[in-house]
């Protein structure tokens, strides 16, 4: 370095792109990440196993399907409190229209993602039309959606045991491996979603306008950006995701349970933070996500198989979450210092 | 042609329920003129202007825009009729980058499926900058919440122009800015007239309109009371009699 007369000037482009990526909100998730992946395999080095990591990423999709679209919502400035009950109630629906032979099994496939859609139509319409905030829209309809789906079912599981021979489900959860890792279709799903979330959130005209519609809607309505029509899609995306999710879950579980999910919606909010998207909107991450998902999953697998009691995992979670925050805020004001 | 006015506003009357924030309103805008909107807070400036922005609807009257009339009722009327209204803090989105405000609602895309042309946007962004004289070497990539006030202005202003808008209107464009940017933006409104567009400039800070305005129209209780006033022929001292009304009185 001394040898240097002057290291900035030597090598501008090396530090600034440190520094980029440094200030980049995907950073503090990555570090704590690695960080988590090198204790718990010091600790308990059963820990990266092909097999304990195969187990960890197939949960690990299905709370993964609903912080994509949650993360897409949160950056237009809104949420989404009834994913929870989504996931429950969308493969409740299904599985009722299945088993009574009302309808084939793609048809009722279809039929509880239309409903889903549907949910996620009037809980956006709320929201715009009707200016009430998304937590208290999303609280109602986390309470309806559940409701309907105990008095539907009077409380019972539905039986799924049927999917078996069905290409829907093989297509959904179907499994094979790759050298010693058995892979789920799920998965599969989740990485091709992810990757179009982040190009439909960072490479599209939508994006863009998701974007602007919760850094400053004044700005975006001034412009000609639709911002109802914007809120109104993603609260359809996320409800669409959350039964997709459900049906996912209820194919692997062999248990269509009216009251799985029960939650759910505070756990994926909580992905999504952890992973750099914004409360408030304007500013969020797929990739960052993606990492936040990968943090609490392998967390509650972690903490188990180095034997701090299960019990505790909420402990750990909540101390990440405040920790994050701290994070976060820290750099945001630095970032926002120089201005 | 050249006679006809940009804009002409005839007889605009706007109610809220009993109140009357505009009574029988006459407005006209010349092609290359900046006018000054005066008035002191409640005298209806806002209203006419979200009025000819398409914010807000008119209850009755008329709008001719190049001699023709138009109907308004969203800001994207008024954006097609080329009408670009630059509000002070609802103009720009700070997470998002430069280039990215700047095609905001307009974003350039390649092929069917809507993405944008980032490398195309970016490199009309930079070109932008350069030639509306922002000095410090910027990236279009840079967030709009890492840039000053002034420059916020800049590039508000620079993207009307670019979007050959015929009609930039400024609400309060040189508020909580140092001497150094308030001179740059009202450069920037000189800019904007000498390459041909039109200008409402509205600012509480007489001395910043007299500086850069051909004309001022002054606002008093939803009515017009002056049109014609001209920064060569009065003194400050004038208009602001003419805006409180004290006027009338002497």
């Amino acid at each position: 370095m001394t040898s240097t007369p002057s290291p900035a000037a030597a090598h501008p482009p090396e530090q600034g792109a440190l520094r980029r990526f440094i200030a980049k909100p995907e950073f503090g998730p990555l570090v704590l990440l690695v960080v988590m992946l090198v204790v718990f395999t010091a600790i308990n080095p059963a820990f990266l196993s092909l097999n304990n990591i195969g187990n960890a990423l197939t949960f690990t999709v299905e709370l993964g399907l609903i912080a994509l679209a949650m993360t897409l919502l949160m950056t237009a400035g809104e949420f989404d409190l009834s994913v929870g009950s989504v996931f429950g109630f969308a493969p409740v629906v299904m599985w009722a229209f299945f088993n009574a032979g009302l309808l084939p099994l793609p048809a009722a496939f279809l039929v509880a993602m239309v409903i889903a859609l549907g949910i996620g139509l009037v809980s956006g319409l709320f929201v715009t039309r009707l200016g009430i905030p998304s937590f208290l829209v999303t609280l109602g309809m986390l309470l309806v959606v559940r409701g309907s789906a105990l008095w539907l079912t009077s409380g019972f599981p539905q039986r799924t045991w049927d999917a078996g021979d069905q290409w829907l489900a093989t297509l959904l959860v179907g499994d094979f491996y790759i050298g010693g890792l058995r892979v789920y279709m799920s998965l599969i799903w989740f990485i091709l979603l992810a990757v179009a979330f982040h190009v439909l959130l960072t490479q599209t005209r939508f994006g863009n306008w998701v974007q602007a519609t919760g850094g400053n809607p004044g700005a975006a309505r001034n412009r000609g950006v639709p911002i109802q029509r914007v809120k109104v899609i993603l609260f359809m995306l996320s409800a669409a995701m959350a039964a997709l999710a459900g049906i996912i879950s209820s194919i692997r579980v062999s248990a269509a349970n009216p009251n799985s999910g029960t939650g759910y919606e505070l756990e994926v909010i909580a992905m999504v933070v952890i992973g750099g998207t914004v409360l408030s909107g304007g500013r969020g991450t797929i990739i960052g996500t993606v990492l936040g998902v990968l943090i609490l999953r392998l967390m509650r697998n972690g903490i188990v198989l180095i034997g701090v009691p299960g019990l505790a995992y909420n402990i750990f979670i909540g101390a990440i979450i405040l920790g994050m925050m701290a994070l976060h805020a820290a750099l945001e004001r630095r970032h926002n210092a120089g201005t | 042609m050249t006679d006809t006015p940009l804009v002409e506003m005839r007889h605009i009357q706007k109610s809220y329920g009993r109140v009357h924030a505009l009574r029988d309103v006459n407005l006209t805008i010349r092609r290359g003129e900046i006018v000054g909107l005066l008035g002191d807070n409640g005298a209806g400036k806002s209203t006419l202007i979200k009025v000819l922005s398409g914010a807000v609807p008119y209850t009755s009257g008329e709008i001719r825009i190049k001699g023709q009339p138009v109907t308004m009722t969203s800001t994207n009327d008024a954006i097609s009729a080329g009408i670009e209204t630059i509000y002070q803090d609802s103009a720009l989105v700070p997470q998002l980058s430069i280039a990215r405000n700047l095609f905001l609602g307009r974003e350039l895309t390649k092929g069917s499926l809507g993405r944008l042309d980032l490398d195309r946007m970016n490199q009309v962004a930079a070109d932008l900058l350069k030639r509306v004289g922002i000095s410090k070497n910027i990236p279009p990539t840079t967030p709009i919440g890492s840039l000053s006030g002034g420059e916020r202005q800049a590039v508000a202003i620079a993207r009307a122009m670019y979007f050959d808008s015929d009609l930039i209107i400024l609400d309060e464009p040189t508020n909580n800015l140092g001497v150094a940017e308030t001179q740059g933006v009202l450069r920037f409104v000189r800019e904007a007239r000498d390459t041909g567009h039109s200008c409402i400039f509205i600012a509480h800070n007489i001395h910043h309109v007299f500086q850069v305005v051909d004309r001022m129209v002054v606002m008093r209780r939803g009515t017009v009371v002056a049109d014609d006033l001209s920064p060569k022929t009065s003194s400050i001292q004038d208009v602001e009699d003419v805006i409180t009304g004290d006027h009338i009185l002497v």
